[in-house]
């Protein structure tokens, strides 16, 4: 194994609200709670839960768009959690992300060359004579005409603008890109054509994407890797082809069963998972799944499961399960 | 397939977003009326001079008081003086005053608004003290009590620097009224434009695209003024709209109780104030410079609607 | 069967600055009595559209302009606002795409549902909110009594989800319309709520319509599947037909581009360039020839109609063509 390109080390994030109609209480949202992940280069990892398992957290933290309240991020020997806006500047170039909304993710004042050609100038890597051709190669990149780049946002359709967003994310040509939902709020025949688009991307200059998204379907298409979140937790983490054959979390086993299927007949015949996720301002205690698990014992609502691997690369955090063959569904009423 | 595929957008453009609101605000009737009205005021009051027949000082005591005729479109006043050409003067007052109250005001509000906004913190808290504590006090009672306070001292301390310089720009009094009537409203006038301007920029920086701009690595100051600024434009631009007509009525309205300007130059509000007196016998007195000073108001009001219906299209496309 | 609800040429118009653009364009639906539709196309196509004008509930500028809406022997384009608002709610339910700003923040749920009761039956304060209980039980809300008396906001999205279905149900209508009611939800709140759909449908024997963007999601709950693309209906058919059998190019490519638990991860999916026309700018003939990896030249002068399928099962129809044979004017 080579050296990880980017560690998560005991990340946490918590919100401070206040509640009431005179904000009078106060209380805090536990979105992140001691995550711990390495993402090697060249790999794609994927993040998936439903909301507020502090997926998008995890990318906003590691890229120091929100500022994590502990725990470290190392990427290239440097803690990067720790820095202000000015030590950060330099590693922005390399870490870039893709948002969810194609329709609020480009200033609507600016065209798009000049979208494209703000990061290239700021960060000083190319020249004004020179950036006609950066930009013209950049759109060629994302499958988009030169012509783009003296057209406005509001011209462009939803697609469209995704692919300009991530070619604004490839501006400063980075290692690492988040994709925070990229294709979730797309039209579905423009899913597949960004899909294609970021994975020829990943090909070509060898791009280390953090993929969020709560299409399981969609993770399975792209990811190397996926850890399956649930409030502030990873309760699974393993190579793509070992979770989706062989499910051991019960949460990740329910969120496979509640995919829809394109077969009429298998759509009829799932397990559900009952009730819904616990507000994260009031985790509950011990594992957080239990108040939904088929399997819950009295540990489980006491003692926080460690993340343990129990095959090689696949990682489980549950008590009920120790290993991929003794495991005590068989015996569980569900 | 994306491979090699490149994209083309199509020919025909969909027009602008300003040109979208231009054409908007275009088919309202009443926005063109107002616009209109306002366009001949403003031309009226660059070229009044040349325009007037009469001089707006001169007296002809031998015609005074006459009803409107066509020598005198507005009649003529207790000193036989021109009303129409005091009214043309009037709306030059009117507006250097609206003009460099709103300037003042929009930008003293417009940099706190967006700094406050944008950055939050003890800056933001005590701005908002500030506003608040500032729109809670009657308008004329704060301009009367800076006026009051500060108009004696100044004239001291002008009368001083003449003695000095022997300057004969610190003996005209006409300077110290309007700095002192005008710069305290834009005092007073600032403060919603600074709450527009915050509230505007507190949604935009967490929009998706500020957040990418900050992602990029680009600094606050750019962020503010590339990103943020340019798209809360739209309701500040209704906002000066209304804030210039209420910038005239307070000119007026300060003007008629006599804090504003000061006879001889003609003011709306002076006129009023003088018509007002002897309204019973000669009405052409008092009902020109009012009408005038209504009709503007009106178109005011009626631009600023059509420019929020423009730039802030709900429900249609 | 008899049909509950029989649509035959709706055209509907958006008023533009420019001119009237045309969103639906000559569609042609059936409803049976008992039966769940699904309407699948992609934003823009004119499927919540179509849904919202049979209940006049359109918004401005955007006008119903030809066609007629036959539902239980009676036109409703051609009815009344004050028809209609009768109609809604007591013979047809909504349920909306997003349950927050569906639903009145000031207002206990309870309250919002005994409304449609109080006004829908005339029904006595008391006795609706007894039924507004009933209702709430019936939509799987543990403690219906206490939550009641709940602020939607003091509601997870599931559970606001089930308010609305609840207030849908409230007049026992003969149809339910869910335009897209699951896609605010997660992964395994929608598989509840389909279930649950589902589940009232039987019991009640009601006619649904549900319109999504997923095709995947109402294979289990739909019994015939319309695919919309561009304001026209390009696809009509038995759910298990259509799975295993699309024929119109634009359903294959939707259902080849979607990822699925089966495929093989990290090649390329199978996309369909380009994308949805603009309404008001559609193309002449079929309006989904300019992607069309199959086009002719018939496809770019004439409007395919919807037609058999030769060779498959009955009622499974098709405007192509190329892939439905037959079907040119």
């Amino acid at each position: 194994m080579t050296a990880p390109l980017l560690s998560i080390r005991n990340l946490t994030k918590e919100f401070p609200v206040r509640l009431g109609a005179f904000g009078e209480r106060a209380a805090t949202v536990h979105a992140l709670d001691c995550l711990n992940i390495d993402i090697s280069e060249g790999e794609t990892l994927s993040l998936v839960g439903e909301s507020g398992c502090g997926k998008s957290t995890t990318g906003y933290c590691v890229l120091n768009i929100q500022r994590p309240t502990s725990g470290s991020v190392i990427y290239a020997g440097t803690d990067i959690a720790q820095l202000d806006d000015d030590g950060m500047r330099p590693f922005r170039r390399d870490l870039q992300i893709v948002f969810q909304d194609p329709y609020s993710t480009l200033n609507p004042r600016m065209t798009i060359g000049e979208a494209l050609a703000e990061p290239i100038l700021f960060h000083g890597l190319a020249r004004k004579s020179e950036i006609r051709d950066r930009l013209h190669q950049l759109l060629a990149d994302v499958g988009l005409s030169e012509r783009f780049a003296s057209r406005y946002p509001h011209e462009l359709s939803g697609g469209q603008r995704q692919r300009v967003a991530i070619a604004r994310a490839l501006a400063c040509q980075p290692r690492f890109i988040v994709c925070d939902e990229a294709i979730s709020a797309l039209d579905v025949s423009v899913q597949a054509q960004i899909l294609n688009l970021l994975l020829d991307l990943q090909q070509k200059y060898g791009l280390t994407y953090l993929f969020i998204a709560h299409d399981l379907a969609v993770v399975r298409h792209i990811s190397d890797r996926v850890g399956v979140m649930y409030l502030g937790r990873l309760a699974e983490l393993a190579p793509a082809a070992a979770l989706f054959v062989q499910p051991l979390h019960p949460y990740t086993r329910a969120l496979l069963s509640a995919v829809p299927s394109t077969d009429p007949r298998a759509a009829r015949t799932r397990q559900r998972l009952q009730g819904e996720v616990p507000s994260p301002l009031a985790p509950p205690p011990g594992c957080r799944f239990h108040t939904r698990c088929p399997l819950a014992r009295a540990q489980c609502r006491s003692d926080v499961p460690p993340l343990r691997e129990v095959v090689s690369g696949h990682s489980v955090a549950c008590h009920a399960v120790s290993s991929p063959t003794a495991t005590n569904w068989e015996h569980s009423p569900a | 397939m994306t491979d090699g595929t490149i994209i083309n957008p199509p020919e025909d453009r969909p027009s602008s977003l300003w040109r979208d609101a231009w054409r908007r605000l275009r088919r309202n009737r009443l926005a063109v009326a107002g616009l209109v009205v306002l366009a001949v005021l403003v031309f009226v009051a660059a070229f009044g001079p040349w325009l007037t027949p009469y001089d707006f000082l001169s007296q002809n005591l031998d015609a005074r008081n006459l009803p409107p005729s066509l020598g005198h479109p507005f009649g003529t006043d207790d000193l036989g003086r021109d009303v129409m050409s005091r009214v043309i003067y009037g709306a030059r007052t009117a507006f250097l005053v609206a003009v460099l109250v709103t300037v003042v005001a929009v930008l003293i509000g417009v940099v706190l608004g967006a700094i406050a906004g944008f950055y939050g913190g003890r800056f933001d808290k005590t701005l908002m003290w500030v506003t608040d504590m500032t729109m809670s006090v009657p308008q004329l009672l704060l301009v009367v009590v800076i006026n009051a306070s500060l108009k004696q001292p100044i004239s001291l301390w002008m009368e001083a620097r003449y003695m000095e310089t022997m300057n004969p720009l610190y003996r005209n009094s006409a300077i110290i009224d309007f700095v002192l009537v005008f710069g305290s409203m834009a005092l007073i006038s600032w403060p919603p434009y600074a709450r527009l301007v915050r509230a505007q920029v507190l949604s935009i920086r967490n929009r998706p695209y500020v957040t990418a701009a900050r992602a990029l690595g680009l600094t606050n100051r750019i962020i503010l003024t590339r990103y943020v600024m340019p798209n809360a434009v739209g309701p500040l631009i209704v906002a000066i709209s209304a804030g210039l007509g209420t910038a005239m009525v307070l000119e007026s309205a300060f003007s008629f109780l006599g804090i504003g300007v000061n006879p001889p130059t003609p003011s709306w509000g002076n006129m009023i104030s003088d018509g007002l007196r002897v309204w019973t016998n000669y009405p052409h007195l008092l009902l020109a410079p009012a009408a005038v000073l209504a009709v503007v108001t009106v178109a005011f009001n009626f631009l600023g609607d059509g420019l929020n219906d423009a730039l802030n299209p709900k429900g249609q496309k | 069967m008899n049909a509950l609800l029989d649509i035959r040429g709706l055209t509907i118009d958006i008023d533009r600055d420019s001119g009237p653009a045309r969103v639906v364009d000559g569609i042609d639906l059936t409803v049976a009595e008992g039966e769940s539709l699904g309407i699948v196309g992609e934003s823009g196509c004119g499927k919540s559209l179509t849904m919202l004008s049979l209940v006049g509930l359109l918004p401005n500028r955007i006008r119903a302009t030809g066609g007629v809406a036959d539902f239980a022997g009676k036109d409703l384009l051609a009815m009344s606002s004050e028809e209609l608002r009768r109609l809604r709610g007591s013979q047809i339910g909504f349920i909306f795409q997003d349950p927050m700003t569906s639903l009145n923040p000031v207002m206990r749920v309870g309250a919002q549902i005994a409304e449609a009761l109080v006004y829908q039956s005339g029904m006595a304060k008391p006795a609706a909110m007894e039924r507004a209980a009933e209702l709430l039980e019936l939509v799987g809300i543990p403690s219906p009594r206490d939550r009641l008396m709940a602020y939607p906001h003091e509601l997870s999205g599931g559970m606001r989800q089930r308010v609305m279905i609840a207030i849908g149900l409230a007049g026992s209508p003969r149809l339910l319309i869910a335009d897209e009611p699951t896609t605010a939800l997660d992964v395994t709140i929608q598989a509840q709520i389909v279930d649950l759909v589902r589940d009232l449908k039987d019991r009640f024997g009601m006619s649904v319509v549900w319109i999504t963007h997923d095709l995947a999601l109402i294979a289990g709950l739909a019994d015939r599947i319309a695919v919309l693309y561009a304001g026209t209906v390009v696809e009509d058919s038995p759910v298990d037909v259509l799975f295993e059998r699309p024929t119109h190019p634009y359903t294959r490519g939707l259902l080849a581009s979607l990822p699925t638990l089966t495929d093989k991860p990290m090649s390329r999916l199978p996309s369909i360039a380009g994308t949805p026309p603009e309404p008001g700018r559609r193309p002449p003939g079929c309006p989904f020839a300019p992607r069309c990896a199959l086009v002719t030249a018939v496809c770019t002068t004439s409007v395919p109609r919807l037609a058999p399928v030769a060779g498959s099962a009955p009622g499974h129809r098709a405007a192509c063509f190329v892939t439905a044979g037959e079907g040119a004017s």
